[in-house]
Order: C-alpha cells, then sequence, then structure tokens
C-alpha cells in the first residue's frame, strides 16, 4: 500500500492510499493521521478511492485518526488487541463532530463500511475536491 | 474445469505479511470457480478476517502455521482455515454493536463480524490433531449470472 499526504491548507490534509489496507500495514495509516494532526492538520480527507482491499483493520485505522482529531489517543497494537478492543468501554470524554471525511470508496468496501455500521458516521464524498470544499466548510 | 495442477491449498507462516497471499489464493480460486465480483470480494473480506484473527489472537505473536484449503461443490465455494492454535470457536463471538456513535464503540472487533455477515456459512470444528478448523462458504454466483457448473474439488485431507 502507497500512502501520501497533501496539505491544500495548513489545517487540512488530504492522505490518498493506494493498493491493499490490511492488518500488516493499518498502523502506517494511523501513523499518517497522526503527522497529520502534529503538523498542524485539524481536518483529514481520507482518500479510499484507489483501495483494491480493505480489511477490518483499515476500519480500526479510520476510527483511530477520527480519535486523534479530537485529541484522544488510540491505543496501539503493541499494547495488545484486547486494549484496542477494549476502548469502547470507556465513557466518551468529547463528543464533538468528527473532522474527518471519506473519498470515494470502491464498492466492496463501501460494503464492509456499511456492514460494520461506520458509513453513516463520517460523511463520504464521491471525490477529493468536494471532501476538500466540505472541509472548508466544516 | 478445475486445473488438477493447482495448488487447492496454501500453507503460511502466522505473520500478517502473508495476509495478501491469502487474499490472492482466494482470489484465484473465486475465479477458477467463475465467481461473481461480489462473491468474489466477500470471500476474500472472510478469510482474511479469519486468518488475521488466528495471527493475531490465536497465535497471538507466537509462531505457527496456518493453512487454508479451498473446495467446490455443485453450488459452493468454501475456504476451511486450519491452524495449531489454542481451541477457539469464533462462531460463538457474539456481533459486535455497529449502531453505537464513534466515542462509543469499540475499536476493532469487526473481523469476525464481517466474516459470518458477508458468507453463508460459517463453521469450526476441533481438529482430531489438535487445533481449529474455521470454514467459511457462500452460494456460488458466477459472473454469467448462474450458480457453478457442477465440477467438484474434493478437499485436501485433515
Amino acid at each position: 500500500m502507497d500512502i501520501t499526504t497533501d496539505r491544500p491548507r495548513a489545517d487540512l490534509a488530504v492522505i490518498g492510499l493506494t493498493g491493499e489496507l490490511d492488518g500488516s500495514n493499518f498502523e502506517e495509516v494511523i501513523e499518517a493521521g497522526r503527522a497529520a494532526r502534529d503538523g498542524g492538520a485539524r481536518r483529514i480527507v481520507l482518500d479510499l478511492g484507489a483501495l483494491t482491499y480493505m480489511g477490518s483493520s483499515g476500519l480500526v485505522a479510520i476510527h483511530s485518526i477520527s480519535l486523534l482529531l479530537r485529541g484522544q489517543e488510540p491505543p496501539s497494537a503493541e499494547n495488545g488487541w484486547q486494549a484496542i478492543h477494549d476502548i469502547g468501554n470507556a465513557e466518551a470524554v468529547d463528543s464533538e463532530p468528527a473532522v474527518l471525511l471519506l473519498v470515494g470508496p470502491p464498492p466492496s468496501i463501501e460494503r464492509v463500511l456499511s456492514r460494520s455500521g461506520m458509513l453513516g458516521l463520517f460523511p463520504v464524498h464521491p471525490d477529493r475536491a468536494s471532501a476538500i470544499d466540505a472541509a472548508s466548510l466544516a | 474445469m478445475a486445473d488438477a495442477t493447482r495448488a487447492r491449498s496454501i500453507s503460511i507462516e502466522a505473520e500478517v505479511g502473508r495476509l495478501a497471499d491469502v487474499r490472492a489464493f482466494v482470489r484465484e480460486h473465486a475465479a477458477r470457480a467463475g465467481a461473481d465480483d461480489e462473491t468474489t470480494a466477500d470471500l476474500v473480506q472472510a478469510v482474511d478476517e479469519l486468518v488475521c484473527n488466528v495471527i493475531q489472537h490465536g497465535y497471538a505473536g507466537d509462531q505457527g502455521r496456518i493453512e487454508v484449503v479451498a473446495s467446490q461443490s455443485d453450488d459452493e465455494l468454501a475456504f476451511a482455515i486450519r491452524d495449531d492454535a489454542p481451541l477457539f470457536d469464533p462462531t460463538t463471538v457474539p456481533d459486535p454493536p455497529v449502531d453505537l456513535p464513534l466515542d462509543r464503540r469499540p475499536l476493532g472487533g469487526m473481523g469476525v463480524h464481517l466474516a459470518r455477515a458477508l458468507t453463508d456459512r460459517f463453521d469450526h470444528r476441533m481438529l482430531p490433531r489438535g487445533g481449529n478448523e474455521v470454514t467459511v462458504a457462500k452460494r456460488l454466483r458466477t459472473v454469467t449470472g448462474g450458480l457453478g457448473d457442477g465440477h467438484h474439488d474434493r478437499p485436501a485431507e485433515g
């Protein structure tokens, strides 16, 4: 999987993913999100349009970036997968709207997002331009 | 017709870096069976999720091997995932909550749910030698809109 990060504005990052996102590389996506946030991005557009596969590890990456943008620290896999599964048991400390926007998931990936109940939790845009416009208005 | 010279199973080390090989194996067999895109994508997803679970939870970082065996009947394409990890039946895992807001939903835990949701059959048995065999199968819809061509691939002996 290839990851690119563009910064059309100081507070906005566009992360593009190409190839297959799975259990071997999802942490790279989280780190790209973390780097963007640490670099000043307050909104992130995650372009899924060139992904040919996304496992449920990709859902973890998307969820983790959303938490990072809210100022929360997702558990790392190095701390054990149980910690990752348990985070949902913690009480929410921040209920601000997500500032992560998704672009162009192919049908098979949209089905994964839908089946996991995550499709309705993030704005989904057909292309980068409309997502960037929406992020500018958010 | 199936090419008898092609392997009907793949054996990998329990490492996430081998997941791509497993997906390629599933895609190859789905293509040979003439499966349509959705059937192929669902089986690739289900097998990938279950193999990833064995690596992350079954072996939990320890060394081990995982074998994936493809089989086809008249109207079903199946993949059996065999391991030597401690006994664990993923079919008993309850579905996670999928309607919670981000703040309250578990981070992860969707793999088994997807495997169950995307397939028509999801079974577990303990292997005679110990270890687990988890099978996912899907009714075979072909690119021509019909069922499979009726040839049989006998699964490898377990």
